[in-house]
């Protein structure tokens, strides 16, 4: 006997997005990887632009992102992201072009990447996971470490007189004139996960305009590089995190397109 | 040095490449994180500022590596160390070590290529990649540690060798050796240290510096000649480039002065080839095979070895140290009365055996290789036997 599905009745109010694969995610519990994947994925179904979505993925925890997005994903050498985007964008202007990278990869190995990528305005988005340590190689300190904080190669704190201070990458590429769209949104609790999608829904339609480089940096967590409990480095994140990398926006179309 | 005083301890072989160059004398590190070299970057950032040293963090291996050949100008000991996808990064500053002489120790610890290949997967795939990353292939000297104690000897000489011959040092590691615990019995390591470059610090009256500043840090009179480095900020002018120079450090484009320059990067090391090499050998005398390795396969084929032998199989060994400069003498030694020669590699199809074919003659050569995963005892002895 075929049972009837278990929703009937019922309105579907909140499902998994389609263009997310039923894989289940590496990501340590907690780390805000995976919500930021589901978000970009809500909003490719929601434009139903999955055959015209290409990402490029980096070498960092989310070099399985193609397992999860159901979108064309290449993954790039480290650091290189910004740039295999230029080239898939370049030769497939009707397409939606992301890519998806780390603090890591994208203001330490990737910076220079990064800054001409933005500097040339090119018509794609930049999604920038910035949770202040190299996750993937075990929490080791980034360019975007706060001062103080303590991982496996700053083991009494990051200091600025040696390693410099935390590097506000998105606030510098804001002052070029390639950027369209630049915003800093975060993943930590429902209401910043709505800002995001929108701020994610914006930039794939701007992506219309051809008009720039859309640029959205999501301050998150790595529970497991930082050694905590999920719940403590969300916490942690709202106390040290934002004041260092404040939520917002940083620069919207009206101010650069007239 | 903080090392524990007891006398047995656990230790990675990264962890005693990192020991190993505080010994060395080794007083400036500069590193980027990768899977499986993270460890020695680890353990500098946690040793050397105790030791009176600096290390840093760089935003990536093109950094890592410029940042020492900067503090090396000066006349510290220098390392970094990485794994494949760095390496390939750091190949063009590699290049300019060389060509401006400045002494440098980079520890390649292998993981399976190419491009960003297995993190976490051993191998060793980037022998060829290590030794012939110059244009121009200039011979670099390449150092493969077996154990977690050859890693820590190796890394002394490592720098030694750099340091009077004034040039890059490759420690090619790979991850199984790099990554894997053994125990160490501090009383069986050699307290010594690693010789220093020749040099010239020493303040001189006016006369002499007008004189001398014209010899600058390359000065030779005969093209196998070690230049006589001087450091920079030091008493004399120095110019370091790496463009075709002159003996003054002088951008020409070729000139005979400078192609006798060009000539004297490989002289230094050719002239004293037989100097630069290290090798365990077991030789059997009645024995037809010769079983040549290197790194972590080394060890599975020293089973392989006793287990031929164990059933009466004549068979002799060669673990080659010093990859590069080729140790021909000792392998002419080894070779001797050899009918079949067995290289044990992890890599596709025998990196380093197409290299050492070229000096055996009339031997069998063949190959044990594999990709993805370790090669076992066995298939060395089916080989050895077969
Ligand atoms: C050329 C090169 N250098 C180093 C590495 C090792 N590596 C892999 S991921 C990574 C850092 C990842 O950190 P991040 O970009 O912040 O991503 P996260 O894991 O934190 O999301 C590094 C250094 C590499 N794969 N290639
Ligand atoms: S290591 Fe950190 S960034 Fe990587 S999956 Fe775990 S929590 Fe997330
Ligand atoms: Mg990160």
């Amino acid at each position: 006997m075929k049972l009837p599905p278990i929703t009937n009745g019922f309105e579907i109010v909140y499902k998994k997005p389609d263009t997310l694969t039923d894989t289940p995610m590496h990501y340590c519990p907690g780390c805000g990887h995976g919500v930021v994947h589901r978000v970009l994925m809500e909003v490719v179904d929601e434009m139903k632009i999955q055959d015209k979505t290409i990402g490029v993925a980096p070498v960092g925890c989310s070099v399985f992102a193609y397992n999860y997005m159901n979108v064309d994903m290449q993954e790039a050498a480290h650091g290189r992201a910004t740039a295999v985007a230029t080239g898939i964008k370049r030769v497939l202007p009707d397409r939606f072009v992301f890519t998806y990278q780390g603090d890591g990869d994208l203001a330490a190995i990737g910076t220079g990447e990064t800054v001409h990528t933005v500097n040339r305005g090119e018509n794609i988005l930049i999604v920038f996971i910035n949770n202040g340590v190299y996750g993937m190689t075990g929490g080791q300190m980034a360019p975007t470490t706060l001062l103080g904080m303590k991982t496996t190669t700053s083991p009494y704190g990051r200091e600025a007189a040696s390693a410099g201070f935390p590097l506000k990458i998105t606030n510098l590429i804001t002052q070029l004139p390639g950027a369209l769209y630049v915003t800093r949104q975060a993943v930590h609790e429902p209401n910043a996960v709505r800002r995001l999608k929108k701020a994610v829904r914006l930039a794939f339609e701007y992506q219309l305009l051809k008009k720039g480089t859309c640029f959205i940096e999501v301050v998150s967590n790595c529970p497991s590089g930082w050694k905590m409990t999920p719940q403590e480095s969300n916490k942690w994140m709202e106390e040290n995190m934002f004041p260092m990398y404040p939520l917002g926006d940083l620069k919207v179309p009206s101010q650069t397109m007239n | 040095m903080s090392f524990s005083s007891s006398v047995v301890q656990l230790r990675s072989g990264n962890q005693m490449m990192a020991e190993g160059a505080i010994q060395a004398g080794c007083k400036f590190f500069a590193g980027y994180p990768i899977t499986p070299a993270t460890g020695i970057f680890k353990t500098m950032i946690d040793l050397l500022p105790a030791n009176a040293g600096v290390a840093l963090s760089a935003p990536d291996e093109i950094s890592a590596i410029a940042y020492c050949i900067g503090a090396s100008m000066r006349g510290f000991k220098t390392m970094t160390a990485t794994s494949g996808p760095g390496w390939s990064l750091m190949i063009e500053s590699v290049q300019y070590a060389l060509m401006t002489e400045t002494p440098l120790v980079v520890a390649l610890v292998q993981r399976l290529g190419p491009s960003t290949g297995g993190a976490t997967q051993g191998g060793q795939g980037d022998v060829l990649l290590a030794e012939f990353c110059t244009s121009g292939g200039y011979t670099l000297p390449v150092l493969c540690p077996t154990n977690a104690k050859e890693c820590f000897e190796l890394t002394i000489l490592a720098f030694t060798w750099s340091e009077i011959l004034r040039m890059p040092v490759i420690l090619l590691s790979d991850k199984e050796t790099g990554m894997t615990v053994e125990s160490i019995d501090y009383s069986t390591l050699s307290n010594a240290t690693s010789q220093n470059r020749p040099s010239n610090f020493a303040f001189r009256d006016y006369g002499e510096f007008q004189k001398e500043q014209r010899k600058g840090t390359y000065y030779i009179d005969a093209l196998q000649e070690i230049p006589t480095f001087a450091p920079v900020g030091g008493d004399r002018k120095v110019t370091a480039t790496g463009s075709a120079h002159d003996k003054q450090g002088k951008l020409q484009k070729n000139s005979p002065e400078t192609i006798d320059m060009l000539i004297h990067l490989e002289e230094k090391l050719r002239w004293r080839h037989d100097d630069f090499s290290l090798v365990n050998m077991d030789l059997q005398e009645s024995a037809k095979t010769l079983v040549i390795s290197y790194g972590i396969t080394s060890r599975a084929a020293k089973d392989a070895v006793g287990a031929a032998r164990n059933v009466g199989h004549a068979v002799s060994s060669l673990v080659i140290q010093s990859l590069f400069p080729i140790p021909v003498k000792k392998l002419a030694q080894a070779l001797d009365g050899i009918e079949r020669v067995v290289v044990v590699e992890e890599n596709m199809h025998g990196l380093y055996r197409s290299v050492l074919e070229r000096y055996c003659n009339g031997q069998r050569v063949q190959g044990v290789n594999k990709i993805g995963a370790m090669i076992t005892p066995k298939e060395i002895l089916n080989a050895i036997l077969g």
